[in-house]
């Protein structure tokens, strides 16, 4: 039993629904609040860290807490290892910055937008934490409905539309989940995913393909990848560049979060193997990683580019983990790292950018380079990060995905990869150099803040300094963060370890 | 057997007014349909046929229905009605900048 489980649920949660009357008093005392909120909840992330220092040392890492006192498999279990704690400070980190980020960037209805993204935190947290799968789905949907309001939250045309794309899709796919719920209860009567686990492999062959196939429709659709890829790129465009950097960077990988923990640790990676779904999610993984070069190649709004390459860099993470050998699980779990930070950078960079531009189109960028060159600058680096160039951690994590590729044989995939580098350079380069070219008759209010609010632009910038540099850090100290993602591996190895910490003691 | 039938019906109904019907609140009527129809099905599917699960002391546990689908179809009831509420409430707000609920008008479904 650990208390700080619940917390780091809870404490975004309770600040999301004291916002709105703290902001009905002033607006002062939401931003104090909001501002407490945030580092309360990252310093629990960091309290859990140093407090189980040990244990996480040495791969005996397991917290749990039993809401309402329910000994499992009757009620919910909130449950951290290994895997769980990766993605935990992945978010805590990412969330902080966003938030402080947004305090500079977003000038108006911040009630509002606090209390959504306080509820995405929560969200997002219950998901990672969650060892009930019924309690899953309605993290999933709380993540949903929180995040299509911050889509529309430009309250344009184009955001709209974008939200209703989202939500038709997010929602259908939270339907097939829900199917799978439903199949999962009526076919074993538990809910617990530790003792579906337990009892998974008692099912017949056709059950088991059943009730995969939905959950994999489910989280594919909501994540995006390649057939349902139509609502993404909208998406992750249209609105404000900290909600963009939130969906593509953070949210995109709660899903992966999903996908591994039910396909390794609650079905068993056997299901996927003995279906021939594995091969399946193989080739869709790697077609969507092609599309989604091929369609970022195509594109000429700059936004919409850096959604494109999401979809690529997804299909690329999926397609490694499901070779489900150590190296390739580590390479993907060290794509989860950098494509986060890499995509979380480059958004906001571009939302500082965009704020003096007319567009967001290719040729609304001219000329940016000479106006904001440290940002540019930054925006360069990571850019060259994501084509793999060496000090970023861009290329350790695409030399490790190379490595894995070749190593067990699936030579398709090392050419996906290397053909993705160069198309990434290629898509790239042209914003790049389409920055540095001189204006020929730019008539001075060019570069006047466009929008009518006022940034106040120091904190924004140094949001996107410091996630430039962690891409810079992370890349050359990557080895740092083997160590934890081996104990990650440990547990997506070994289903069993997450069995006996929950229904054992 | 009658009810995995129902549910399968129902369910492509629902899916093909999603996919065909010309007018953004129809699909989200199918949307509606496609959710009732889990709901229905669950609530089908583990019906054992006894009494409500109300407990007053006097019951023992194998003459009453299992209480859990129906707490978790409560919760799937909330979150479906949120869900097409705040549907609701962006095709008003799409209306007001285009007059028009068809879905051709955001690029289609499939239509990025």
């Amino acid at each position: 039993m650990n208390i700080t489980l619940i917390l780091l649920i809870i404490v975004p949660l309770v600040t999301a629904f004291l916002i709105p009357f703290v902001d009905v008093f002033s607006n002062k005392a939401r931003k104090i609040l909001v501002a407490f909120s945030t580092l309360l909840e990252f310093s629990i992330g960091i309290f859990v860290i140093i407090s189980n220092y040990s244990s996480i040392t040495n791969n005996s890492f397991f917290l749990k807490y039993y809401l309402g006192n329910w000994i499992p498999p009757i009620g919910i279990t909130l449950s951290m290892d290994m895997l769980s704690l990766f993605f935990s400070t992945l978010i805590s980190f990412s969330l902080l910055f966003i938030v402080i980020y947004s305090i500079g960037f977003i000038g108006h209805h911040e009630g509002k937008y606090y209390v959504l993204l306080f509820l995405i935190w929560a969200a997002m947290h219950g998901i990672v934490l969650t060892g009930d799968i019924f309690n899953l789905d309605v993290f999933l949907e709380l993540m949903l409905i929180t995040s299509a309001p911050l889509v529309a939250f430009k309250r344009d045309r184009n955001g709209t539309e974008a939200a209703i794309k989202y939500m038709f899709y997010g929602t259908i796919g939270g339907l097939f989940v829900f199917i799978g719920v439903v199949l999962v209860y009526f076919n074993l009567g538990t809910l617990n995913f530790a003792d579906i686990a337990q009892n998974f492999n008692s099912l017949n062959i056709f059950s088991k393909k059943l009730i995969s196939v939905f959950f994999l429709l489910g989280i594919f659709i909501k994540m995006g990848v390649f057939p349902f890829h139509f609502w993404l790129s909208k998406a992750h465009s249209a609105c404000p560049s900290s909600i963009s950097a939130l969906l593509s960077g953070v949210i995109v990988k709660v899903y992966i979060y999903v996908f591994i923990r039910l396909f390794w640790n609650v079905f068993g990676y056997n299901i996927l193997q003995q279906t021939g779904l594995n091969k399946i999610i193989f080739v869709v993984a790697l077609i969507s990683t092609v599309m989604g070069h091929i369609m970022a190649l195509n594109e000429n709004d700059v936004k919409r580019m850096l959604a494109y390459s999401t979809i690529a860099n997804l299909g690329m993470i999926i397609a490694v983990l499901v070779i489900n050998t150590k190296l390739a699980l580590l390479a993907g779990l060290l794509h989860v790292l950098s494509h986060l930070l890499m995509k979380v950078s480059l958004f906001t960079t571009t939302g500082y950018i965009l704020q003096f531009t007319p567009g967001h189109k290719l040729e609304d960028l001219k000329g940016v380079a000479y106006k904001n060159v440290l940002i540019f600058t930054g925006f360069t680096i990571v850019a060259g990060g994501m084509i793999g160039l060496p000090p970023m951690i861009g290329f350790a994590s695409k030399w490790y995905i190379l490595k894995a590729f070749i190593k067990s044989g699936y030579n398709w995939g090392s050419v996906i990869t290397i053909g993705g580098s160069i198309f990434a350079f290629v898509y790239y380069i042209r914003y790049i150099i389409s920055g540095f070219k001189k204006l020929s008759l730019g008539p001075p209010e060019r570069f006047r803040l466009i929008l009518s609010v006022f940034y106040r632009e120091r904190v924004v910038t140094d949001i996107a300094f410091i996630f430039v540099i962690a891409v810079i850090v992370v890349g050359v100290f990557y080895k740092v963060a083997l160590g934890p993602l081996e104990g990650a591996i440990n547990v997506i190895q070994n289903p069993s370890l997450y069995i006996e910490g929950i229904l054992g003691g | 057997m009658i009810n995995n039938f129902v549910f399968v019906v129902l369910f492509l109904l629902g899916f093909y007014a999603i996919l065909v019907k010309k007018n953004l609140i129809k699909m989200v009527i199918g949307l509606n349909i496609m959710e009732g129809s889990i709901f229905f099905w669950f609530i089908t599917l583990t019906d054992r046929g006894k009494m409500i699960p109300i407990v007053n002391g006097t019951q023992v546990a194998s003459q009453l229905n299992d209480p859990v689908p129906q707490a978790l179809i409560l919760t799937g009831i909330v979150i479906g009605a949120s869900t097409s509420a705040f549907l609701l409430t962006l095709i008003i707000e799409l209306d007001k900048f285009t007059s028009s609920t068809n879905p051709d008008q955001i690029g289609g479904m499939i239509e990025d």
